[in-house]
C-alpha cells in the first residue's frame, strides 16, 4: 500500500508542472518550488527537532550560511553552482559543529534560546560585514546557457523554462534529502536520536554519548539547511542577509513538520503540501484586490494553523489512515 | 585477585545534607550483593555515583582496574557497568524491540545484528511476543524487564538494579527473581541490587551491604547481617534492638 | 567616562521597563512551562489600546493602564480557556505552533483594523514633563523615563508580592511544581493556569502602555520584544522572579552600553552573546532552580 502511494506521489510531483507549463503559467511551478524547498528544510529540521527532540530555532543561520558560502564561491571564484552546493554544505555542518558543542551543556528551554542567540548574533554580522557584501548583499549575475543541460548543471535556468528548471532542481535536491534521512531514520543515528528525545540520562545510561549525537543531529539539519540555501541563491539570484537569515525559513518548516506530524519522516512532506498551497491560495484570494495590504489571508492562516493545533495536536499523519485503507506494519515511528 | 568494583570512601553531599559519607565497598567478579538500607540511606546517590551521573566529592571509584571517579556515564557504560533505574525510563516512544536495540548498538554499528541480539534479549527475558509494542504502553512489570533486557544488550561485566522488584505483585517478584538468578548463572554478570523486600534480597544475595544515613554500617553474608544490633536499630528503632 | 556612566543609568531605567515587559513570561513559561510566541503580541494589543484611547478620548496612557489591564486578563483567560488548554498536555512544538498561529491572528488583525502605519501617541502626562531633568552626581535623568521605570518597578514588586507572599502565589508555585500534588490540597490547576496566563498578559500588555509614551506604535513591535523577554526569561534563570529583574536590568544595560561603541544594529547581538557566555557557566541561567 505504501509502496503504491509512494509511486503515485513520485509520478505527481515530476509530471505536475508539465501540463501547466505547456499551458503558459509559471505561477504554480514557484508554488511546487516552494512546496519543495519547505518539504526539504522541514526533514532537515525533523532530525535535531523531531528525532532528536531538542528546540532549535536557528537553523536558518546556516541556509544563510550556505547561500553566501555558494555565492562567494560563484562570484569571487567562479566555481558552479553544484559545487558550490558541496561548499555551502560543509562549510555550514562545521561551523554549526564547532559552535553547537559547547551549546549542549544546556538543555531544553535554555538550548532554545541559545540557538536564537546565534541566530541574533550572526545577523547583524552579515550585514555589516564587507567582504560579503554587508547590507545590499551579493548579486549572482545571470547567465544565459543554450542547453538544458548547461543550464541544469550550472543551476541557472533562465527564460520561459526557468520555474520549470529550479521546480526539477528542487525536486532532485528534496528526493536526495527524503532518500538520506529515511537511511538515517533507520540506522544507528536515527536509533540513538530518538533515545536522547525520550530519555536523555538512560540513553547515556546505555552507552550513548548524547553531546556528541546532539551536535551530529544539528550538523545534519544545517547541512540539509545549507543546500536549501544554495538551491534559494540560485533562484533568487541575490543573498543578503535580511532574505537569507529571515527566521521564516526556519518557522514555516516547523509549522510543517508540526502539521504533518513531528518525528515522522513524511510528516513534513505532508505538511509543506498542506500549508504552502493554502497560504498561497489566501494570498492571492484575499490579499489581493480590494481586501490588499489588509492581512486578511494571514488571518485566516493564523486561524488554521490554531484550529489543526487545537483539534489534532499529534499532527495529520497520525489520523487512522491505516484504518481507513488497510492496515499496515507498524513502521519506525 | 582485584575485586572488579571497587568504592574507597567515598562522599557526596548535597548543600547541607550528607547522602554518602566515606563509603567504602567492593564487589568481586561473579557475585550478587544486596544494598540495603532504610530510606534515604544514600543508596541511589551510591548507584549515581558509580553509574557517573554524580561524582563524589572525595574518595574514589575503581572499576575492572580503571578509575571511574570522575567519568561519564556513557563512558562507564561502555567499560562494563549497566543499570537500570528506581523509576522506570523506558524510551516510551520507541517499541521494545528497538529500546533494546539501542543498548545492543553499544557493542556493535550493524543493525541487524543488533535487532538479532535484542531478538535473544526478548525471549530471555520473557517478552517474546512484546517487541513492537510501544514502551509507553507495557505493564510495569514488563517495563521493568524491558530495563533490564535494555542494559543486559550493553554486555555489562556489572549489573546494578535498583529497586527493580518495586510496584511488582508477589508473582512477578518471583519471576523477577530467577531472571536474575538467570542472568547470574547464564551470563555471568556480577549483579549489585538495590531492595526494600528483604524476603527477596536475603535469599538472594552472597554478600548484603548495609547504609543508614550515609554511612555503611555493616557488610558480610546475609545471615550474619540480619543479626547485626546496627542493623536492626536502623530498620526498627531502638527497643527492637535489644530482644 | 561619563558617557559610560550615563549608558548605564539610561540602561537600567529601559532595564525596569523591559522587567515588566518580561514577568508575564515568567509566570507563563518559568512557572508554567507554557510556551507563548504571541507574548509581544499581547504588548503590542497594550500599546494600540493605549494609542487608540487616548487618540479617541483624549485618556493618558497612564490612565489608561486599568482598562488595559482588566481587558487583557480577561483576553488572557480566554486564549487559555479555548486555546492553551487543548494544547497542553501534548508536544511542546504545539503548543509553539498553536501560539505562532496566534501572532499570525493577532498581528494581522490589528494590521486589518488599523492598517500597518506607524502611530504616535501625543501630549501625555510624561511626555509633557518631556524638558524635565534631574542632575544628580553630574549623570543626568530625564524625568520621564524615570517615572516609567519607577512604576515599572512599583508594579514588579507588587507583582512579586503577590507571587511570594500571598496565598494565591504560593498556589500557583504549587501548581508549577506539581500539579498533582497540588490538586490534593484543594488547588484547581485549570483556574490557576487560567489565571497566570491572565495575569502574564494583563502585566505586558500594561508594559505596553507605558513604552507608549517612548515608541512608536504599529503592528510588527511585538516580536522584538518577544524575543528579548525570552533571552531575560532564560538569562534569569526560570520560574525566578527576582532573576527576570536582575537580567533585565542587565539587558538594559548592555544595550546601551553597546550603542555607545557599536553600530546600533549590535545592541540585541551583544545581549544574546552575554546569554551565551553565561550559558556557558550557568547553564540554568543566573537564579536558575536547575
Amino acid at each position: 500500500m505504501a509502496r503504491i502511494a509512494l509511486v503515485i506521489g513520485a509520478l505527481a510531483a515530476i509530471l505536475y508542472p508539465i501540463p501547466l507549463q505547456l499551458q503558459g503559467t509559471t505561477y504554480y511551478q514557484t508554488v511546487g518550488f516552494l512546496v519543495l524547498v519547505n518539504a526539504m528544510l522541514g526533514l532537515g529540521w525533523n532530525v535535531i527537532g523531531g528525532w532528536a527532540g531538542q528546540f532549535d530555532f536557528g537553523p536558518q543561520v546556516f541556509f544563510g550560511i550556505g547561500a553566501y558560502t555558494a555565492a562567494l564561491l560563484y562570484v569571487k571564484l567562479g566555481v558552479d553552482a553544484w559545487l558550490g552546493l558541496l561548499g555551502g554544505v560543509v562549510v555550514a555542518a562545521v561551523i554549526c559543529a564547532v559552535l553547537t558543542y559547547p551549546l549542549t551543556r544546556l538543555r531544553g528551554h535554555y538550548f532554545a534560546i541559545s540557538t536564537v542567540a546565534i541566530w541574533m548574533i550572526v545577523q547583524p554580522i552579515g550585514a555589516t560585514w564587507e567582504y560579503i557584501g554587508a547590507a545590499q548583499g551579493l548579486f549572482i549575475p545571470v547567465k544565459t546557457h543554450n542547453t538544458i543541460l548547461g543550464a541544469a548543471l550550472s543551476l541557472q535556468f533562465s527564460g520561459p523554462t526557468k520555474a520549470l528548471g529550479y521546480y526539477y532542481a528542487a525536486l532532485v535536491l528534496f528526493a536526495v534529502t527524503l532518500a538520506l534521512m529515511a537511511w538515517v531514520e533507520r540506522s544507528k543515528l536515527g536509533f540513538y536520536f530518538r533515545a536522547i528525545r525520550d530519555d536523555q540520562e538512560a540513553a547515556e545510561g546505555i552507552g550513548i554519548d548524547s553531546r556528541l549525537y546532539k551536535v551530529i543531529a544539528r550538523s545534519i539539519t544545517a547541512a540539509v539547511f545549507a543546500a536549501a540555501g544554495v538551491l534559494y541563491a540560485f533562484w533568487a539570484l541575490s543573498v543578503f542577509p535580511e532574505q537569507v537569515f529571515e527566521l521564516n525559513w526556519s518557522t514555516l518548516p516547523i509549522m510543517a513538520t508540526v502539521v504533518g506530524g513531528i518525528g515522522r519522516l513524511w510528516g513534513p512532506v505532508l505538511g509543506a503540501a498542506i500549508l504552502i498551497p493554502i497560504s498561497q491560495i489566501m494570498s492571492t484570494m484575499l490579499g489581493t484586490g480590494p481586501l490588499a495590504g489588509r492581512g486578511i489571508d494571514l488571518i485566516v492562516y493564523g486561524l488554521i494553523i490554531i484550529v489543526i493545533a487545537a483539534f489534532r495536536p499529534t499532527g495529520l499523519l497520525s489520523l487512522p489512515w491505516a484504518r481507513w485503507f488497510r492496515r499496515e506494519r507498524a513502521v519506525v515511528a | 585477585m582485584a575485586a572488579l568494583l571497587r568504592l574507597e570512601s567515598s562522599t557526596k553531599s548535597f548543600g547541607g545534607l550528607l547522602a554518602n559519607r566515606e563509603v567504602s565497598l567492593t564487589i568481586e567478579t561473579g557475585e550478587i550483593v544486596g544494598l540495603i538500607g532504610p530510606n534515604g540511606a544514600g543508596k541511589t546517590t551510591l548507584f549515581n555515583c558509580i553509574t557517573g551521573y554524580m561524582h563524589p566529592d572525595t574518595g574514589r571509584i575503581v572499576f575492572d582496574g580503571h578509575d571511574i571517579t570522575h567519568t561519564r556515564p556513557e563512558r562507564i557504560c561502555h567499560a562494563g557497568v549497566a543499570r537500570t533505574w528506581q523509576v522506570v525510563r523506558a524510551f516510551g516512544r520507541m517499541t521494545a524491540l528497538e529500546n533494546i536495540v539501542c543498548g545492543a548498538l553499544q557493542r556493535t554499528n550493524r543493525i541487524a545484528e543488533a535487532r538479532a541480539r535484542a531478538r535473544d534479549l526478548l525471549q530471555f527475558t520473557g517478552m517474546q511476543g512484546r517487541g513492537d509494542m510501544p514502551a509507553a504502553t507495557l505493564t510495569l512489570a514488563d517495563k521493568k524487564r524491558l530495563e533490564i533486557a535494555r542494559a543486559l544488550a550493553t554486555r555489562p561485566k556489572l549489573l546494578l538494579l535498583d529497586e527493580a522488584m518495586s510496584g511488582l505483585t508477589p508473582t512477578e517478584t518471583t519471576a523477577a527473581v530467577k531472571l536474575v538468578r538467570r542472568i547470574h548463572e547464564e551470563m555471568g554478570v556480577s549483579i549489585c541490587v538495590v531492595e526494600h523486600v528483604m524476603e527477596v534480597v536475603m535469599p538472594l544475595s552472597h554478600r548484603v551491604v548495609v547504609l543508614d544515613y550515609g554511612v555503611k554500617i555493616a557488610d558480610g553474608a546475609p545471615d550474619v547481617v540480619v543479626r547485626d544490633e546496627q542493623v536492626i536499630r536502623a530498620y526498627l528503632g531502638e527497643r527492637r534492638a535489644h530482644r | 567616562m561619563t558617557e559610560l556612566a550615563q549608558a548605564v543609568v539610561n540602561g537600567l531605567q529601559m532595564g525596569f521597563l523591559y522587567a515588566l515587559v518580561a514577568v508575564g513570561l515568567t509566570i507563563i513559561w518559568g512557572l508554567m512551562e507554557m510556551i507563548n510566541f504571541a507574548h509581544g503580541e499581547f504588548l503590542m494589543l497594550g500599546m494600540f489600546g493605549a494609542w487608540w484611547l487616548s487618540a479617541s478620548f483624549r485618556l493618558d496612557p497612564l490612565l489608561a493602564i486599568v482598562p488595559i489591564a482588566l481587558v487583557m486578563y480577561v483576553f488572557g483567560v480566554l486564549v487559555y480557556r479555548h486555546l492553551m488548554r487543548r494544547v497542553q498536555g501534548g508536544d511542546p512544538f504545539t503548543q509553539i505552533f498553536a501560539t505562532i498561529g496566534l501572532l499570525f491572528l493577532l498581528q494581522n488583525a490589528v494590521v486589518a483594523g488599523f492598517t500597518s502605519d506607524y502611530r504616535f501617541v501625543n501630549d501625555t502626562l510624561l511626555q509633557r514633563l518631556g524638558g524635565a531633568r534631574l542632575n544628580v552626581l553630574g549623570l543626568t535623568f530625564a524625568v520621564p523615563l524615570l517615572l516609567a521605570a519607577g512604576l515599572a518597578l512599583l508594579l514588579f514588586l507588587i507583582l512579586y508580592m503577590l507571587i511570594e507572599r500571598t496565598e494565591f502565589g504560593l498556589a500557583l508555585q504549587a501548581t508549577s511544581e506539581d500539579r498533582d500534588a497540588a490538586r490534593l490540597v484543594g488547588i484547581r490547576p485549570q483556574r490557576m493556569f487560567a489565571v497566570a496566563w491572565g495575569v502574564g498578559a494583563a502585566l505586558v500588555a500594561i508594559a505596553g502602555a507605558i513604552l507608549v509614551n517612548f515608541f512608536s506604535v504599529y503592528p510588527q513591535v511585538g516580536l522584538q520584544f518577544t524575543v528579548l523577554a525570552y533571552a531575560i526569561v532564560a538569562l534569569g534563570g526560570f520560574g525566578s522572579i527576582l532573576g527576570t529583574l536582575f537580567a533585565a536590568l542587565l539587558v538594559g544595560v548592555i544595550q546601551s552600553v553597546t550603542v555607545v561603541y557599536l553600530p546600533p544594529a549590535f545592541k540585541d547581538a551583544f545581549v544574546f552573546a552575554s546569554y551565551l557566555l553565561i550559558g556557558l557557566f550557568r547553564p540554568q541561567g543566573l537564579f536558575g532552580r536547575f
